[in-house]
């Protein structure tokens, strides 16, 4: 890659180097990245005693379902498993649900409208944020077990409803919107309420989307909260049951794989397609202001 | 901020003689306070009073005020010092690699490649994936006897690797699978960067007789460097604070070697027992992550561009 002096943009090399170099290259190092997940993939589908069998040596049949069944999908669904699934489901939707709800408040409140120590309050909310979740999760464990939220539904959701980042991001999109929108309501006699839910919800759809997906995946990678105040097993969340089958002495790789694949699918199908939004946005949202 | 100093802001007055129904929601201060209440809330009871609650308890042994005894006897500790020089050792490897890998793969994935948009997705995907699924199914990747890995190190002729039960293998170990998690995310934040650069930029430099090199050294590094801020502040954070793969995977062993403060944490208040001493924990983490963040702000801010 030398001298460039056609006046072309000399970050994207000619041709020859894209062709022959770049893109084999890039190929090769995202497949290297989806190769654990292949193999997961292959081996969920595998018959349980044949899991390991094409490792050694290694064959190309370890990335194949060779011969493929749900067996290990049907053993899975007599234990605890899509139980926790579904307590995971509800806990992440509810959250998305509600967190929208108060994080989008939050932020109306922070930036349509203006009071006195509005400042100090923002200053507050970002500091808050600034202390991630798991660095307090231990002590307000303690907390919640006093406050008898522990084994409860409430005591998974709570903490996930009051998102910094969601907050940040939201009130940062609706600064954004022309405020005649808001006068003129105010002066057709609109609340707040009705100039909240609809003029700025109305308007936000691709914001609340990112938020929504904000507290999706907080809830979806959540571990050592669910691990540190659920104790009963009706409550537990996917990922906890997921590591206790690890934990057994003689444990299944079947039902291991399955598992995970069946966790793992849920947000990459919300996820890949929104890819290039969520990640534009929390890059904005991390760095202006 | 738009909304600041606003000259079409009219005043409260104006618009209050047309509500029909008076209304507590008819003021804007109080309207504000009641939107932003249950959010901030939250905030405090879930965030700032655990904090506050951490402080006071790590004063404390078996319900018994101490004072500063629980700090005092974590400077003294062997087995702190040790966890504190794993974790620091941890977060200066592993963070340089994935902002350095994340950025290669940055510049490389940024690039109009035919098809693209899928080997990105792909580097991608392991981001979509919770972090206790993934260290689950290296987990089983890394076994000794019958894993992935060194069924693929056999492939080319090399011997096969203890790994997670060697103790001196198990922390690179777990670096490995959160590269594998982190380098993809970190990149993509790179890459709404590098979109951001406007080409007449590099394509001044070309006409300047630049090469590709020294464009990325002159042009293209400057101008990134508040996503790299970022990328290296928010990485650094999030390695600080890995619990999952510890857990489920080493529990800090073999030989303690991979006791990283999370997990520390977690054993002194649950297999120990001892609140007092994971509260000072806490705050001593805490205050590492003000610290940390302290230098984001310096280098968001900072000089130049």
């Amino acid at each position: 890659m030398g001298p460039d002096v056609t006046g072309r943009d000399p970050l994207q090399p000619g041709r020859i180097v894209r062709f022959a170099i770049l893109t084999p290259f890039a190929v090769i190092v995202s497949l290297v990245f989806a190769l654990p997940l292949v193999w997961m993939t292959a081996s969920a589908f595998r018959p349980p005693e044949q899991i390991l069998r094409y490792l050694s040596p290694l064959s190309i049949k370890a990335f194949l379902p060779t011969s493929p069944t749900v067996a290990s999908f049907d053993e899975l669904a007599t234990g605890p498993f899509p139980r926790s699934v579904l307590n995971h489901l509800i806990v992440a939707g509810t959250t998305v649900a509600l967190g929208l709800l108060v994080c989008a408040m939050a932020a109306f409140g922070l930036s349509a409208l203006r009071f006195r120590f509005q400042g100090a309050l923002f200053a507050i909310v970002v500091v808050s944020f600034l202390i991630p979740f798991e660095a307090v999760a231990i002590p307000l464990a303690t907390l919640f077990r006093s406050w008898r939220l522990d084994n409860s539904y409430a005591g998974l959701i709570l903490p996930g409803i009051g998102n910094g980042l969601a907050i940040f991001l939201l009130r940062q999109f609706f600064l954004g919107l022309p405020v005649d929108l808001r006068e003129a309501a105010r002066l057709d006699g609109a609340g707040w309420w009705t100039i909240f839910w609809s003029i700025y919800i109305r308007l936000s759809k691709p914001a609340l989307l990112v938020a929504g997906l904000i507290l999706f995946v907080f809830q979806w990678q959540a571990y050592l909260w669910p691990l540190l105040i659920i104790s009963d097993q009706r409550l537990e969340l996917a990922p906890v049951t997921l590591a206790k089958f690890l934990g057994q002495f003689n444990f299944d790789f079947g039902q291991l794989f399955a598992g995970a694949l069946i966790i793992t699918v849920i947000p990459v199908m919300i996820l890949i397609p929104l890819q290039s939004l969520f990640t534009q946005s929390i890059s904005k949202s991390g760095l202006k202001e | 901020m738009p909304l600041q100093g606003d000259p079409t802001h009219s005043p409260n007055g104006v618009s209050r003689i047309r509500f029909r129904k008076p209304h507590i929601l008819q003021s804007e201060g109080a309207a504000a306070i009641a939107f932003i209440a249950p959010a901030f809330l939250a905030l405090a009871l879930f965030r700032l009073l655990p904090t506050w609650y951490a402080v006071i308890e790590s004063l404390k042994f078996k319900g018994a005020f101490v004072g500063i005894d629980n700090y005092r006897f974590l400077w003294s500790s062997e087995s702190f010092r040790n966890c504190l020089k794993t974790t620091l050792i941890f977060g200066a490897i592993v963070n340089p690699l994935q902002i350095f890998a994340a950025l290669v793969l940055a510049l490389l994935f940024v690039q109009r490649l035919p098809g693209i948009r899928i080997w990105r997705s792909l580097v991608f995907l392991p981001v979509a994936v919770p972090l206790l699924v993934s260290a689950v199914v290296w987990g089983i990747a890394l076994r000794p006897d019958d894993g992935l890995i060194n069924a693929f190190l056999n492939l080319f002729g090399l011997p096969s690797q203890p790994f997670l039960t060697s103790d001196t293998q198990a922390l690179p170990s777990i670096m490995l699978l959160v590269s594998w998690v982190g380098v993809g995310y970190w990149m993509t934040f790179l890459i709404a960067g590098l979109q951001d650069i406007p080409p007449d930029y590099a394509e001044a430099a070309a006409l300047d007789g630049a090469n590709w090199w020294k464009t990325l050294l002159q042009i293209t590094l400057p101008l990134l460097r508040r996503p790299l801020a970022f990328v290296l502040v928010a990485d650094t954070v999030a390695n600080f604070l890995l619990f999952a793969p510890v857990q489920v995977l080493t529990r800090g062993g073999p030989a303690e070697s991979t006791n990283l403060i999370m997990f520390e944490i977690y054993r002194q208040a649950y297999t120990f027992g001892d609140i007092g001493l994971a509260s000072s924990q806490v705050v001593v983490v805490i205050l590492v992550l003000l610290a940390i963040v302290s230098v984001q702000f310096r280098l968001l801010r900072g000089d130049g561009s």
